[in-house]
């Protein structure tokens, strides 16, 4: 890098942006405006500007039940993938260096697989007939639904989107020093006092990616939602896939497509500004 | 010198205190006492279980045998956090997101001390260590001696009932090696804390020791004095480690006296008749102008192979009867330089003749 003339450097990244020009921004562009037509019925698109499409959406209170829902699920969805990979990804960090290698690689292979098969996979562990539940009723319980609902959705997408978590637990992990919790103890602090205090503040930095990572995943997911919600779980991913693909409501499609890019942009600033903060406490 | 008094308790006590990883012993029915006060330091080369052996005393690894009393108490089941004992670590160990204050004050909170109280003593130990305008700063801000300093501060402020170090100096350069451990010296010695002290380094462990353990392949070499350690090494292998030493083979005759080619020596140490090793410190052999005669000295002459001026020592390699002899003296001014292929007479004295029975892995 140091043989690059400073002023050249700038360069290397115009590529980049370019491409970003015309796949993001310009698309982007064209949702925006398409927003502000008139979705008409059979699939046409009105040619005039018009505010008909964010005035109906705004006014119905549907949407904002979609928003919550949506918002609200994948904040769940993301605190139980944090609880269920943290024991994981910290294993992984601490076992034998032979074994992490093959340890990471056995975290991340579900992603080898299509996610539409995972859903599938649980269709067929969890429906009404399915693996659990059988065994379930078999035991003499009576098992609660646990497909084409929330909980199906909510169960498939954690263990879909734990891998990304794993990893961004992972790459967090490198600030955490075996050393820094003997110390800890040694000055007094009981094991669960070593982990508030020491472990927890040094892997700030991994959760808060991991988290932004499966939020905005879970809210921009809509097969899994699909499939295991079996068209009962109305979330805002499946509403533009909905009104784009099924009733071809082009205008609200493009719509509800720029306040999931809302709420991604809120998700970011709020990411941005808790890892500053913590960043001050730890760096 | 604070040893512990005859006929009082030990402060800490290791009763063969044993580690066992699978099937090899790091450490061997090891058994010794630290009086209250006292500084000891455990010494030998890497892998010779003296880091074991400091992490089992803190509880950071269980033994595998033998216990560990604190004054009068066992404390071999007691987890780390429970055992009141300040840990120096080779790297430091602060804690990067805390303030150094915080560092300090994070064992006083662990012990339920009022806030006010842990102000107080936080800066009077940072004080001890000559940081008192460094509370806010965080360690990464420190210079390598600063972040030791704090690490001390930090494994004193809690009052501990014993201090650990683990090779504490050796990420720092020789210069602030030499304070440092000076200074440790001065505040273990005001505070009269008993202390363990684990170094690779020999002259570390003479220059702040009361006692030295000398340990080898997870046993006890010798226990002793600095002094003793030096002068009167137990074994080849300490005399080998502590200081540096010629060392050669040589028969030891029922008279006592030992042949060493055709040199006939006088010589301290209690080898039994038969093949020995002799061991003779380099600055113990003077050059003079004639063999002495008599009881308590030993002389030769040889050939200087070899003769290298480094400014405070003068070294010289002299081959004597198939033997080679490392010779320091020290330099003045004006001192003549015996020139490679010159004659030297060399003499030393009987007690600086340390003889041992041969030994197989010498």
């Amino acid at each position: 890098m140091s043989a690059t003339p400073r002023n050249l450097l700038p360069l290397l990244v115009l590529p980049a942006v370019a491409v970003n020009l015309f796949t993001f921004l310009w698309p982007m562009l064209n949702l925006a405006g398409l927003s502000f037509r008139e979705g008409l019925p059979g699939g046409g698109i009105g040619a005039a500007f018009s505010l008909a499409t964010w005035g109906d959406l705004l006014a119905d209170e549907f949407y904002l039940e979609i928003l919550l829902r949506s918002v609200g699920m994948a904040l769940g969805i993301t605190g139980l993938a944090l609880l269920a990979s943290y024991p994981i990804a910290f294993f992984v960090h601490r076992a034998d260096a032979r074994w992490r290698n093959l340890l990471v690689v056995a975290c991340i292979s579900p992603l080898l697989i299509s996610a539409v098969v995972r859903t599938y996979g649980w269709l067929v562990i969890l429906g009404d007939a399915g693996f659990l539940p059988v065994i379930l009723r078999g035991l003499g319980f009576a098992p609660p639904r646990l497909v084409f609902n929330m909980t199906g959705v909510v169960i498939g997408l954690v263990e879909i989107l734990m891998p990304y978590m794993i990893l961004s637990l992972l790459a967090g992990f490198g600030r955490l020093n075996q050393t820094l919790e003997e110390a800890a103890a040694s000055l007094g602090a009981p094991p669960l006092v070593v982990f508030w205090r020491i472990v927890l503040p040094l892997t700030l930095p991994g959760i808060l990616l991991g988290c932004l990572l499966v939020f905005v995943l879970t809210v921009s997911s809509f097969i899994t939602p699909k499939l295991l919600g079996g068209g009962r779980v109305l979330l805002l991913a499946t509403e533009i896939y909905d009104q784009a693909i099924v009733t071809l409501n082009w205008p609200l499609a493009a719509a509800l497509s720029l306040i999931a890019l809302g709420v991604f942009g809120a998700a970011l600033l709020v990411y941005g500004r808790i890892s500053r903060a913590a960043e001050r406490s730890i760096a | 010198m604070t040893q512990a008094a005859p006929g009082t308790a030990p402060h800490l006590l290791l009763d063969r205190l044993e580690k066992r990883f699978g099937t090899t012993l790091a450490v061997q029915a090891l058994s010794l006492s630290v009086g209250r006060g006292e500084l000891l330091g455990l010494l030998g080369p890497s892998g010779c279980g003296k880091t074991t052996t400091l992490r089992m005393i803190g509880g950071l690894m269980p033994a595998s045998g033998g216990r560990i009393v604190v004054a009068g108490r066992d404390v071999t089941a007691l987890p780390p956090h429970r055992r009141d004992m300040g840990i120096v670590f080779q790297n430091y160990a602060l804690f990067p997101h805390m303030t150094v204050a915080q560092n300090l004050s994070f064992g006083l909170e662990m012990r339920k001390v009022p806030a006010a109280e842990r102000a107080a003593r936080v800066q009077k130990a940072l004080e001890m260590v000559r940081l008192g305008a460094f509370a806010a700063r965080r360690p990464r801000e420190l210079s390598g001696g600063q972040q030791q300093r704090v690490a001390l501060a930090r494994a004193l402020v809690i009052e501990p009932s014993i201090l650990l170090l683990d090779e504490p100096l050796s990420n720092l350069d020789a210069n602030l090696r030499e304070e440092m451990r000076n200074e440790i010296r001065d505040i273990q010695q005001r505070l009269g804390i008993t202390a363990v002290f684990v170094t690779h380094d020999q002259a570390e462990a003479l220059a702040i020791c009361d006692r030295i353990a000398v340990m080898r392949g997870g046993v006890l070499e010798q226990l002793g004095t600095p002094y003793e350690i030096y002068e009167r090494p137990a074994s080849e292998f300490v005399a080998g480690f502590v200081g540096r030493a010629n060392r050669m083979a040589a028969v030891r005759e029922a008279s006592g006296a030992v042949q060493l080619g055709p040199l006939r020596l006088q010589g301290s140490g209690e080898a039994a008749p038969g093949p020995v090793t002799v061991m003779i410190r380099p600055h113990r052999i003077a050059l003079c102008d004639a063999v002495p005669e008599g009881e308590g000295w030993n002389g030769a002459t040889g050939r200087v192979a070899r003769s290298t001026f480094i400014g405070d020592l003068l070294s010289l390699e002299v081959e004597i009867g198939g033997a080679s002899l490392l010779v320091e003296q020290h330099t003045f001014a004006g001192r003549a330089m015996p020139r490679p292929g010159e004659a030297a007479t060399l003499r030393w004295r009987a007690e600086d003749t340390l003889v041992f029975p041969r030994s197989a892995a010498a």
